[in-house]
């Protein structure tokens, strides 16, 4: 009979030992999926010694050369004027950044062209022609993660009339070598 | 000996018109009881959700669901109901929101407590959080105190190391697939 009574009290304080221990749960299993691909990214920045760029660290940007002559006057902060025999220049350097990541590529391609097509006026970018015909390579081995500077030069002839509004966007182009 | 005949002959045809009678006319009855037993077993649920801010869940109402974000990269476009809250020097991060819905029956428990590991480690160049925990093949704490039956959303964060593959970046234009367990504990 005490043995009994033992057994009984034995079993009962396993029961409220497992039922003390017993935890009630759910789980569930949520599976993930990705994609990565590698990609780079062009935005313009003000050069320190150029014209001061409205959308900086965007890549839609604007340089506004603002009033510009040929002889005297005075010039935006940061545009640069070279005066020749029928025509002048004014320019102002614009920092290009390419960023890059999960590419293995060490430099890039930066190409830029006229968006539209400008009879008149030459247009130039780190001293090589750019039209509107075709894109024009500007460097072959451009350095990623850094401001490089490129000078942004817009020849105007003597001809234009007093009061002339000049605009026209530039299309650059950066492709990873 | 004839008559005699007959007569069994008329009694018989008698008794099986009568009984043939009878049978059209019983009805076949029988009756039983059938004693059930229900035992009320608690428990918990747990399923996923679609949430309005993230990505459509595959096999969203059940507890294996699949989030895809789709291609992701640290400059080009995302798809939709993926964000990229931050881009830096080292690396860039996505984040998707889902929801997690635990229901519980027949406790007395009033809240849950949800925890989150990977079923294996994270692939080359990727890191999982699940809200500010960064998610090991070790079972961690996502959110104590959570609500029973209602959509509890949790931000999904995929951070992309920016290394090119090979020099500690990730594998690039391929499906990269994880799976992480939850576990929903009643407090």
């Amino acid at each position: 009979m005490k043995k009994l009574t033992l057994l009984t009290i034995f079993a009962a304080l396993l029961m409220i030992s497992s039922a003390a221990v017993a935890q009630t749960t759910a789980s569930g299993t949520l599976t993930v999926t990705a994609t990565v691909n590698g990609t780079i990214s062009l935005v313009f920045n003000s050069d320190p010694s150029g014209v001061a760029l409205s959308g900086t660290g965007t890549n839609a940007a604007t340089l506004a050369f603002g009033t510009v002559q040929a002889f005297g006057g005075a010039l935006t902060a940061g545009v640069t004027r070279v005066a020749g025999a029928t025509s002048f220049t004014v320019s102002s350097p614009v920092d290009v950044f390419v960023d890059k990541a999960n590419v293995a590529s060490a430099n890039y391609t930066l190409k830029a062209q006229l968006n539209a097509a400008d009879a008149v006026n030459t247009w130039s970018v780190g001293g090589v022609p750019v039209t509107n015909a075709a894109a024009a390579t500007i460097t072959a081995t451009g350095a990623y993660t850094s401001n490089v500077p490129e000078t942004v030069a817009l020849t105007i002839p003597f001809s234009t009339a007093s009061g002339t509004n000049i605009s026209n966007a530039i299309n650059f182009t950066a492709t990873a070598n | 000996m004839l008559k005699t005949y007959i007569s069994i002959m008329r009694n018989a045809t008698l008794a099986a018109t009568l009984l043939w009678g009878g049978s059209a006319l019983a009805q076949t009855t029988a009756t039983g009881v059938i004693n059930g037993t229900l035992i009320n077993k608690d428990g918990i649920s747990l399923i996923f959700n679609t949430d309005p801010a993230g990505v459509n869940l595959g096999a969203a109402g059940t507890s294996a669901a699949s989030a895809n974000f789709g291609a992701v990269s640290a400059f080009g476009p995302l798809s939709g109901g993926v964000t990229r809250p931050s881009v830096t020097a080292a690396n860039f991060t996505v984040r998707t929101i889902f929801d997690v819905q635990v229901v519980q029956g027949g406790l007395t428990s009033t809240t849950y407590t949800l925890t989150a590991n990977l079923a294996a480690a994270a692939p080359t160049g990727l890191s999982y959080k699940v809200d500010a925990v960064t998610l090991t093949t070790v079972a961690q704490t996502v959110q104590t105190n959570a609500t029973y039956n209602v959509n509890v959303p949790h931000n999904l964060d995929l951070t992309v190391l920016r290394a090119a593959p090979g020099a500690g970046g990730p594998a690039v234009g391929t499906l990269i697939t994880t799976t992480i367990n939850f576990t929903a504990t009643a407090n």
